[in-house]
């Protein structure tokens, strides 16, 4: 949790710098997207099958499956 | 005269530019184009702990799954997205739900002999030779052998004119045999900062309903006058002959709900870094406990018919759930060539499980069209409360479960993904061009003796 808690803070204190749109060419990268990719969503559900931890990855959490 | 002329002509000409500056400046689309994509994967995996067979058995399923996902602009604001799959399963575990039907004793009629080849020597020594006689390594042919599950769900987005504000609610089902369920969700997002910043909530929520089985020689012992029933007669049961499971009970409730509500913040760190928060609180109620998970006490004696034991109850675990994930991402551009892709979740739940998930992707742009991405995904938890191997339980335990999902292991996944993509989409199916083709393998090994491979194809067309 300390390290959840000191990332969140650099996170924010980081904010400070404000990238321009004509700035972001490398973050709208395809492979920069901070979401699970499309093709991942098998691995996803298998993993949710196959292990009690789910959800924090922007995808399911539980339910709407036999499993956990 | 001459000078009011030329006054009219220049305002003329000033009306007429700026009546072109209008019709010419467009708001963008949200969603310039129809996307379309088609995901296809094969999953196979093999094990020793089958929560069928109480924690001991074969753990043999093959999974094909297909979908297709079509995402179309509405208009400049609107994103209507369709997701519909279909996948079939085969799975040796779930064809033990009724064991006998394999070898004709207690009136199975289908025969079928299973021929799966042995590959793991571990696996054959403890499967034993297979003498066609109901066993926990080998599959029945019963029903339960396979399944299909067919999903739909739509997503309905609208975002603001200046793209700050983002608000969506989605409506989806998926259905099998002995599993229905119907989820509903909304989100709102807005970004700040000069899009910098984004803040999103979502929330969540599936209404599950079982159509309970239960391990045949269970619920044909409650249902059908004990061990008078047909089932019983014409087979010998060795080990104890006066097999009594006498904890099992049909479940009263046959729904399950789950509620999440999820925030998210992601921040733009540098010109070429970005990480996000997650936040998850989920919420479970009603029957999360699998109807056909045997249970083997260790104060009852043992029953068996052929080579098969017969379970004393079926698995048992309180009927809510708590859970807690919380996880983040960190992504590098590193140069036109290394992109940096990282992942990290704490997971917790009021059933004593923790665990912590670590995975690492390096995509690698070789050309201008080919991505190739190694992968690697660390996974460890600690057991359930509630967990305990075969014939540990006690039956005056209040719940009990051997399913080893819920057992204390650590898991290895390593991948490798190949990407082709063609930005022009020179390449054309009707009136869609192939806009990108991917295709992704992983290996998946976890310290309980389970391996599962999973092979992913995805294609993108663009109208």
């Amino acid at each position: 949790m300390k390290l959840i808690t000191a990332l969140i803070f650099l996170i924010t204190i980081s904010s400070c710098t404000t990238v321009r749109e004509y700035q972001k060419i490398n973050i709208n990268d395809p492979d920069m997207v901070l979401s699970a990719q499309k093709i991942e969503k098998y691995e996803t559900t298998f993993q949710t099958y196959r292990e009690a931890a789910a959800g924090a990855n922007g995808g399911k959490t539980g339910g709407g499956c036999g499993c956990n | 005269m001459v000078k009011r002329i030329n006054l009219i002509i220049v305002l003329a000409l000033f009306w007429v530019s700026n009546l072109i500056a209008q019709e010419t400046s467009y708001q963008k689309k949200v969603l310039e184009s129809t996307e379309v994509d088609i995901l296809m994967s094969y999953y196979a995996q093999d094990g020793i702990h089958s929560s069928v067979a109480g924690g001991e058995g074969t753990e043999e399923l093959t999974d094909y799954t297909s979908s297709i996902v079509i995402s179309m602009p509405i208009n400049n604001n609107d994103v209507l997205t369709i997701d519909v799959g279909i996948s079939a399963y085969t799975s040796a575990s779930s064809s033990n739900i009724n064991p006998f039907d394999r070898s004709g004793a207690s009136k199975g009629e289908n025969e079928e002999e299973d021929e799966d080849e042995e590959e793991d020597d571990k696996r054959a020594l403890v499967k034993g030779v297979d003498n066609g006689l109901a066993s926990p390594w080998y599959a029945s042919s019963g029903a339960s052998e396979s399944d299909v599950l067919v999903h739909g769900s739509a997503n309905y987005s609208h975002s603001s004119e200046d793209r700050n504000t983002i608000v969506s609610g989605n409506i989806g089902f998926s259905t099998e045999y002995d599993y229905f369920s119907i989820g509903v969700g909304g989100s709102f997002t807005k970004l700040f900062n000069e899009k910098n910043t984004e803040i999103s909530l979502r929330a969540q929520a599936y209404f599950d309903t079982w159509k309970s089985i239960y391990p045949t020689e269970l619920d044909t012992y409650l249902l059908e006058g004990g061990l008078d029933a047909d089932f019983f007669q014409g087979v010998t049961i060795t080990g104890n002959p006066n097999y009594s499971p006498t904890n099992f009970a049909i479940n009263s409730d046959e729904q399950r709900n789950s509620y999440s509500f999820s925030a998210s913040f992601s921040q733009i760190l540098t010109k070429s870094i970005q990480g996000s928060l997650f936040f998850d609180l989920v919420m479970q109620d009603g029957l999360l406990s699998t109807p056909y998970h045997r249970i083997y006490f260790a104060d009852r004696p043992d029953s068996y018919i052929e080579d098969f034991q017969l379970a004393d109850d079926n698995e048992n675990l309180p009927d809510t759930r708590f859970k807690l994930p919380i996880g983040m991402r960190l992504n590098f551009y590193l140069n036109e060539m290394f992109v940096i892709r990282s992942y990290y979740r704490y997971y917790y739940d009021d059933w004593g499980i923790t665990a912590h998930t670590a995975s690492m992707e390096l995509p690698i742009k070789i050309g201008s069209k080919f991505t190739a991405a190694p992968l690697y995904r660390f996974y460890t938890q600690t057991a359930s409360d509630y967990f305990a191997p075969k014939e540990t339980h006690l039956s005056s335990d209040e719940y009990y479960t051997s399913d080893y999902d819920l057992s204390e292991f650590d898991a290895n996944q390593y991948g490798l993904s190949l990407k082709y993509t063609d930005i022009f989409t020179k390449a054309k199916i009707w009136k869609f061009g192939l806009k990108n083709v991917e295709l992704r393998y992983n290996h998946y090994q976890r310290s309980n003796d389970l391996d599962a491979d999973i092979v992913t194809l995805g294609i993108k067309f663009v109208n």
